[in-house]
């Protein structure tokens, strides 16, 4: 054991020198400190974007330089305290070529429709919206109604059935979310996890719920403690996410993003595309989690945060608050209408990229370039002590909590542009 | 380091969300157990060496998503599966209602070539939870089942307490063993304990 006051000593000069501790921001609990790695994010001056940064980035009505702020994110990510309000710009809820009052406006109106949502579920289950969750099916696979569970058994409709077949899964993964962090020790706030993915099961019905969106939505319900805000910000989110969860009875919608990224390796890297190959890898199965949610498992909680802001911020489109405004069969296109130079100025580093090529696949996103700078970082062990999969697995597993977040954007903005000028030829 | 693997025996862990799947795993290969366990998205899997007369075996434990919706996987992580374990929760009656799906699933799914002898194993585990008596599928019931589906093994166990997990492991390997063709088995001429440099060896305190 390290003696208190030489670590509180460490951490006064961290705060000296700008570093601070986030252990304030987002506390492990304490039988869990022991086994949980540190983060490696550190808020740096003039690096970070600092809530005195955040504040002065807004005109007086309160139009928002979003040029200045993505570029201060993607030196150095955001600072926790600020984090909540940047992801509502970096993930498209507002516009920030808006005023205070257009904002607060939206943002009532979202509230609002939130909460008419979250009627409609509370009346068919009463669960909802309690502080309570459920654990156990409360509706069987032929939709009849578990004796002693309280529902509304006079929702037969299809729709309403598969909705509460897939609350007590909900409820399952809720109590298994991020259980080092305090923060979901108390009951309400794992209550406030499970009624958001329930209703974001009952309003995109056609994807409804599937494991792993859980892990996407638990920084926002930490981050915004509005739970409507928090919603709207997790349903932004899955905007970009949602196609990785469509299941059919023959595949996986991730699979997409996977085929992608065996099409990037074998153009940046064939040698290695060839080995996994042999390895009958070419499915690169291997790297499901990672896409599905996000790194979350590789990362501490606090660094797949940066990783997110920074990943949001180098995709970022001006035209994205527009675009998710239409309703979500709509949107399902890129961000393709005409930018002018003014315009592109405001996208991030990887957008620009693929707008100046005029890439419009939808489905190379950034995070595909990520897991390729995870494969390219372990390309030498993968080729030399590989023999079959499960050393793919296991070379792999040995990045958990040994990444830097901005090294691996880095390097995936490198392979992307490789891939731009090589697909081309 | 590089040298010719020891012989892999691959075993597929399936059953219901929640019944405890990764915690099972955990515990025979880790001897340990955590609260913290996140859902498991998509597969995982962890090694572990085991002797069983006097030969050294790579035991390779796959740890699968309870949720249907990832069943399409299944073809992908199923393949050359050598036995396959079936879980349920004693104290959840679905959890043992769709262990028949689980198996159907799983031959459909890895079709093996001999499914009529392909070796399962079922295990009810959490009879840690309430002293028992939170139970609603009895031992009786359960060994009912198994006996009609051609014998399968049954282990009760508790993933938590540790209880029965390394005898239903031990007959785990042992039927994984017996569905590997005889032929198919060969050792290398010195055996290297200890030496692969894998992180999960058998070397720990077994009282």
């Amino acid at each position: 054991m390290v003696g208190r006051g030489g670590l509180t000593g460490i951490v006064n000069i961290m705060k000296r020198t700008g570093a601070e501790d986030l252990g304030d921001f987002y506390p492990i609990r304490p039988d869990c400190l022991a086994d949980t790695p540190k983060p490696r994010f550190k808020p740096r001056a003039g690096k970070t974007l600092s809530e005195r940064r955040w504040n002065a980035a807004f005109s007086e009505d309160g139009h928002l330089d979003i040029e200045k702020v993505l570029r201060r994110i993607q030196r150095g990510g955001v600072h926790p305290a600020i984090k909540g309000s940047v992801w509502e710009f970096v993930l498209g809820c507002f516009d920030p070529n808006s005023t205070y009052e257009e904002r607060d406006q939206l943002r009532q109106c979202r509230r609002e429709q939130y909460i008419r949502w979250k009627a409609e579920c509370q009346h068919m289950v009463p669960v909802i919206g309690s502080g309570k969750l459920i654990t156990t099916p409360i509706i069987t696979d032929d939709g009849q109604t578990v004796i002693d569970s309280s529902i509304n058994s006079t929702f037969s409709d299809k729709r309403s059935i598969q909705w509460m077949r897939a609350l007590h899964q909900i409820g399952l993964d809720v109590v298994r979310t991020d259980r080092t962090l305090a923060f979901y020790d108390s009951e309400k706030n794992q209550a406030k996890l499970w009624d958001i993915l329930a209703i974001y099961a009952w309003v995109d019905n056609d994807i409804s719920y599937v494991q792993g969106m859980n892990d996407i939505c638990s920084p926002m319900v930490i981050l915004l403690e509005n739970e409507a805000d928090a919603f709207w910000c997790f349903e932004r989110a899955m905007r970009r996410l949602r196609e990785n969860f469509r299941c059919s009875a023959s595949s996986m919608g991730v699979q997409t993003q996977l085929s992608t990224l065996s099409q990037v390796i074998k153009t940046v890297d064939p040698k290695l595309h060839q080995h996994l190959e042999a390895l009958d890898g070419g499915e690169y199965l291997f790297a499901f989690r990672m896409l599905m949610v996000l790194f979350r498992r590789e990362f501490t909680f606090a660094d797949s945060l940066y990783l997110w802001e920074l990943m949001w911020a180098m995709e970022y489109n001006p035209n994205i608050f527009s675009l998710y405004e239409k309703p979500i069969a709509e949107s399902d296109k890129s961000a393709e209408s005409v930018l002018n130079n003014k315009l592109l100025k405001q996208c991030g580093k990887f957008e620009r990229n693929k707008v100046k090529t005029g890439c419009k696949d939808q489905q190379s996103a950034l995070a595909v370039f990520l897991v390729a700078s995870v494969l390219e970082a372990k390309n030498k062990r993968i080729l030399k002590e590989a023999k079959g999969l499960d050393d793919v697995v296991q070379i792999l597993s040995d990045i958990t909590g040994n990444m830097d977040a901005r090294k691996v954007c880095k390097d995936a903005l490198k392979i992307h542009k490789k891939y731009l000028s090589k697909a081309k030829k | 380091m590089a040298s010719r693997r020891r012989m892999l025996l691959k075993v597929i862990i399936l059953g219901d969300s929640g019944v405890g799947k990764t915690s099972l795993m955990n515990q025979y290969v880790n001897r340990k157990f955590s609260n913290q366990y996140k859902a498991t998205i998509g597969a995982d899997f962890l090694t572990k060496e085991v002797q069983y007369e006097d030969r050294m075996f790579t035991l390779q434990i796959w740890d699968t998503a309870g949720q249907e919706r990832f069943q399409s996987l299944g073809v992908a992580f199923y393949r050359g599966a050598d036995c396959c374990v079936l879980v349920y929760d004693v104290n959840v009656m679905k959890s043992f209602d769709n262990l028949n799906n689980w198996r159907e699933e799983f031959l459909i799914q890895a079709n093996p070539s001999d499914p009529e002898n392909f070796p399962f194993v079922v295990l009810g585990n959490k009879i840690d939870v309430d002293g028992g008596n939170s139970r609603v599928v009895s031992e009786k019931k359960a060994k009912a089942w198994c006996a009609a589906k051609g014998n399968i093994p049954y282990f009760e166990t508790s993933a938590k307490e540790g209880f029965n997990v390394d005898a239903a492991f031990q007959c785990i390997a042992k039927n994984a063993l017996k569905n590997e063709p005889e032929e198919e088995i060969y050792l290398p001429d010195t055996i290297d304990v200890g030496g692969g440099g894998r992180q999960q060896m058998s070397t720990g305190c077994e009282c």
